[in-house]
């Protein structure tokens, strides 16, 4: 597949989530119309419909604001935007995203954004002190592949849609567990029956989308195409294995930006008691670092040896 | 008649998988000219430093005429450079040149210490590696490109519909710059 294939594959994924997601809010709309009246239901679609498309627009500031990622002055950020713009140029992009600074001591990084021009990477503070250059370069260029190849557009259509789909579940089950309000008791009968179809619809629906936007086959390709970028694999999976190696996690770990990161930032498969760690994989939104390492090892012919490199860390510990 | 939609349906698979090939092509084709575009883009930007480093490095050695003459000259045969293999090669000659600038700089230590000095060396440090990831990118689309248009059944209609092998970006064996022994200390940090 050629980079502009790869990205149509993602445009075209990204479109029958759009239509996918008008079908649900139209048929949710016309429940609603027919259990109610046409005006609760024409009411619930325009809501539906402001609500998405006003979380699409202001996603990036919504990410920035949860995870804590701060815009700096142009000369602070020169040696980090330079090596952002230069992963940028390898990967054949022809504008570079921001790039954003997250204060924490937890080395991880994630990226966001609908077009390249409007994306921002965000990286820890942690991260620029604990890798050095080429594995740093590895980091960034593992968060490019997901703007090139619009994994970011992809997941934020899919995180806003599943959010709007489980507020509208929210709002039914909670009308139900009211009766519908002060209305007759015999008119409660096929509310409530449609409320719950709709409720118990609705749930799977959100989370299929979520899964959709989380599949783990994307931060596997993200690390191949990153290899590809820097034509050098083993760095990224030096990266990788300098994550595992290293015990802090990010403190604004909310589940709803958790998946965006390059580690997961909540659950950590080794934390996981021994025999449920099968289960807890079904539900990590990542891949455990040591079969993203593998995947790497098999691909591109080598061993990664057991110690870290001992190469000074790209921004010295102050 | 069934002979008739047989042929129908020969003829149509054929539309078809023109149709997909062609825009493949384009597809690829315009990989090329990003890639491309982004190394031109750099090769400007590092031909731009050039003068600045000159006058900053006259003002400390105004005697090293040998030096100032053979990278202006390099940096304007970048600047002529008609294909990629041309740049490439007028780009290796400037690295060279650029070799024995900093060499000459490292004789003077308030040169070397100087602001403007070292911003410009970090510029151009920066430019070089943005040189090289502009090279990979490109390269490796042209090798794409190059080999669909060549191989079948690309190989049957692509030069009639104007699409041409690209050359890539680097300096054909044998025309490198003869490789000087450098002796000093590595300049970059």
């Amino acid at each position: 597949m050629t980079l502009q294939e790869q990205i149509r594959a993602n445009r075209l994924r990204s479109l029958v989530l759009i239509g996918g997601f008008a079908v649900i809010i139209l048929i949710l709309a016309a429940l609603l119309g027919a259990a109610f009246n046409l005006w609760v239901g024409a009411f619930a679609l325009a809501g539906a419909l402001i609500y998405a498309v006003f979380g699409i627009i202001s996603s990036r500031g919504m990410v920035a604001a949860m995870t804590g990622a701060q815009e700096l002055p142009p000369e602070q950020l020169r040696p980090i935007q330079q090596l952002v713009d230069t992963v940028a140029i390898a990967a054949g992009l022809s504008v570079t995203p921001q790039v954003r600074i997250i204060d924490d001591p937890a080395p991880n990084a994630f990226a966001t954004g609908l077009t390249p021009g409007k994306s921002f990477i965000g990286i820890t503070t942690g991260l620029l002190q604990t890798m050095p250059k080429r594995e740093l370069e590895a980091v960034i260029a593992h968060e490019m592949s997901h703007v090139r190849n619009r994994d970011t557009r992809l997941m934020t259509l899919a995180v806003v849609f599943a959010g709007v789909i489980a507020l509208i579940a929210n709002i039914a089950f909670r009308t139900m567990a009211f009766g519908g309000g002060g209305r007759g008791r015999n008119r409660g009968g096929p509310i409530v029956i449609v409320l719950a179809i709709v409720g118990f619809l609705l749930a799977p629906i959100a989370a299929g989308l979520l899964k959709m936007a989380l599949s783990r086959r994307r931060e596997y390709l993200a690390d191949a195409t990153a290899a590809e970028i820097l034509n050098d694999p083993e760095a990224v999976a030096m990266a990788l294995r300098r994550l595992e190696m290293d015990p802090t996690t990010v403190r604004h770990a909310d589940v709803s930006v958790a998946h965006m990161w390059i580690e997961s930032p909540t659950s950590r498969v080794q934390d996981a008691p021994p025999g449920g760690s099968a289960l807890a994989g079904l539900f990590d939104t990542h891949p455990p670092l040591a079969s993203r390492i593998e995947a790497l090892e098999r691909a591109g012919g080598f061993k990664l040896p057991e110690r870290l490199s001992d190469e000074q860390p790209f921004l010295a510990m102050a | 008649m069934i002979a008739v939609w047989i042929v129908l349906a020969v003829v149509a698979v054929l539309v078809v998988s023109f149709v997909f090939g062609f825009n493949h092509l384009v597809r690829l084709r315009n990989e090329v000219n990003t890639g491309w575009s982004n190394i031109d883009v750099q090769l400007k930007r590092r031909a731009d430093l050039i003068p600045n480093l000159v006058e900053a490095v006259k003002g400390y050695a105004a005697h090293e005429r040998g030096v100032f003459d053979s990278i202006t000259e390099a940096r304007s045969s970048l600047l002529r450079a008609g294909t990629p293999g041309a740049a490439a090669q007028a780009n290796d000659v400037l690295t060279t040149a650029l070799g024995r600038l900093f060499a000459v700089a490292e004789a003077y230590p308030d040169l070397k210490a100087s602001q403007n000095f070292l911003r410009l060396q970090d510029e151009l440090t920066d430019t070089e590696d943005k040189i090289a990831a502009a090279r990979r990118y490109y390269n490796a689309t042209v090798m794409r490109y190059n080999t669909k248009i060549q191989s079948f059944p690309g190989v049957l209609y692509a030069g009639a519909l104007g699409f041409t092998a690209r050359e890539f970006f680097e300096a054909e064996e044998g025309d490198h710059a003869v490789p000087q022994v450098d002796l000093t200390p590595p300049t970059s940090q």
